[in-house]
């Protein structure tokens, strides 16, 4: 039954951003009657998106689907860049059966969802409150991402210089510098070493 | 003391005159049955939905949900939604079978079909469904009809219930299938007994305070007690004719997922 909840919640989730998508539920009209099944390694069950006239309906069963992918999340999510398809492949951390362009054709729609929160939290709450509440959310960010940038700019500094846990960049490029410098010598040495022992065994065979 | 299930036991070996079934814990004849059942449903269609919440704290949906997903429903196909009531099941069964397919939405009961089709069609959902008062025992459709059948929460109401599958086997087509959604027998006796005090103590009460109609909830409780336990359900579909017969026990087997195909 935990997978049944999941896929009421996705499925409540799906439709509410589709039904505040700004161009509407026209996505969907050459998706119909199509189904995309995912089966995440992280769930011990397949979902599977089926298309109907305006709705995306989430099940969990595989019996009929025109295209499934095997995956993770990670791996989805890097799905998003399109030449990361190949390679994603090539890495067995993808597998797709069935016709690839239903998946294409679900991956743009999830792509061009473009949602006016401000205006739906408008028609709820008011414009005023909404206006605060976006002027308060916009402070919030900027402060946490001040923030963010503050405690992993300390943090470094802490690990680097205070306790000397971590190297610095430069530090990292000398050392890397010195490794290949005697990667080289090695080399060097290592010919050097073939080229006598191969005048020893001349020298032997001489005698 | 005897539980509910001993009960229905004792009942049943009892139950010696053909002619005779139950209704609930008393025995009625056959002809009686039919009768008394579309009362409760008369009475308690208009507050059905509501009840089924409230009684089963929402949990009814996911019950529904896991029926969908068991059903393998594909666009094309042809659903008949028995004892289907207010119409949740044919509600999903009518969004994936898509355009090209159907979905007969079956009951007995006149009161109830109205329900479900006005709440269907307040949905927009009128393209693909159909609605027909038909008795489960006598199905008024052709040999091969359906690719599946679900009967929700109805096969207990049924007066002959073997008669019944029987019909649902002529109508399915070679390769559909059948799943029949129903209150069954709790697994563990600690469950049991709560679920017994629940049933014939705080359901009736609910039911007489949101539903008026404290008497069809007592029904309610006393027909689920008498209906078969998993395995015998199980027996009687294979007895029908059915082929791969599972069952699979939801929230502690409180309710039961029969499933059977026809080859």
């Amino acid at each position: 039954m935990f997978a049944q909840s999941v896929s009421a919640l996705l499925e409540t989730v799906i439709n509410q951003f589709l039904r505040y998508n700004l161009h509407g539920t026209r996505a969907l009209k050459p998706l119909a009657e199509k189904t995309l099944t995912v089966q995440l390694a992280e769930l011990p069950f397949p979902l599977s998106f089926s298309v109907s006239d305006e709705k995306i309906h989430v099940t969990i069963n595989d019996e009929h689907s025109d295209c499934c992918l095997i995956t993770s999340i990670s791996s989805l999510i890097e799905l998003k860049k399109e030449q990361q398809l190949t390679d994603l492949i090539k890495n067995n951390k993808l597998d797709i059966l069935g016709d690839l362009k239903v998946a294409q054709r679900f991956a743009d729609i999830a792509q061009s969802l473009d949602i006016d929160w401000q205006s739906e939290l408008a028609k709820r709450i008011g414009d005023i409150p909404t206006y605060k509440l976006g002027q308060l959310g916009q402070q919030l960010r900027e402060k946490l991402s001040f923030a963010s940038n503050q405690v992993q700019a300390d943090a470094g500094e802490w690990l680097v210089h205070e306790k000397r846990l971590m190297i610095t960049a430069a530090e990292l490029s000398y050392f890397n510098r010195d490794v290949e410098q005697v990667v080289q010598q090695v080399a060097t040495l290592s010919s050097r070493l073939d080229e006598l022992i191969n005048r020893v065994s001349h020298t032997n065979l001489i005698k | 003391m005897m539980s509910a299930h001993d009960q229905n036991h004792q009942i049943n070996q009892d139950k010696s005159d053909d002619n005779t079934t139950h209704f609930g814990f008393q025995t009625v004849e056959k002809n009686e049955k039919e009768s008394k059942v579309a009362s409760v449903f008369h009475s308690v269609a208009q507050q059905y939905d509501v009840m089924n919440d409230l009684m089963s704290f929402g949990i009814h949906r996911l019950w529904k949900r896991f029926t969908i997903d068991a059903s393998g429903v594909r666009p094309g196909n042809k659903v008949l939604d028995l004892a289907g009531g207010t119409g949740d099941l044919t509600a999903k069964f009518s969004q994936l079978v898509g355009r090209e397919g159907k979905v007969i939405l079956a009951d007995i009961n006149s009161s109830m079909l109205n329900v479900g089709r006005d709440k269907l069609r307040d949905r927009g959902l009128v393209q693909n469904i159909e609605y027909v008062q038909a008795n489960a025992q006598y199905l008024p459709f052709e040999d091969n009809t359906f690719d599946i059948i679900t009967i929700a929460f109805g096969l207990r109401n049924v007066t002959d219930k073997d008669m019944a599958l029987r019909s649902m086997y002529r109508v399915l087509k070679p390769g559909g299938r059948l799943l029949v959604l129903e209150f069954s027998k709790p697994e563990h006796e600690l469950v049991n007994k709560a679920y017994d005090f629940y049933s014939f103590n705080i359901l009736p009460k609910m039911g007489e305070l949101v539903a008026k109609d404290g008497e069809s909830y007592q029904y309610l409780a006393e027909s689920i007690r008498m209906h078969p336990d998993q395995e015998t359900l199980k027996t009687m579909m294979d007895a029908a004719g059915f082929e791969q017969t599972s069952f699979k026990n939801l929230t502690g087997g409180v309710v039961a997922l029969h499933k059977g195909y026809k080859f």
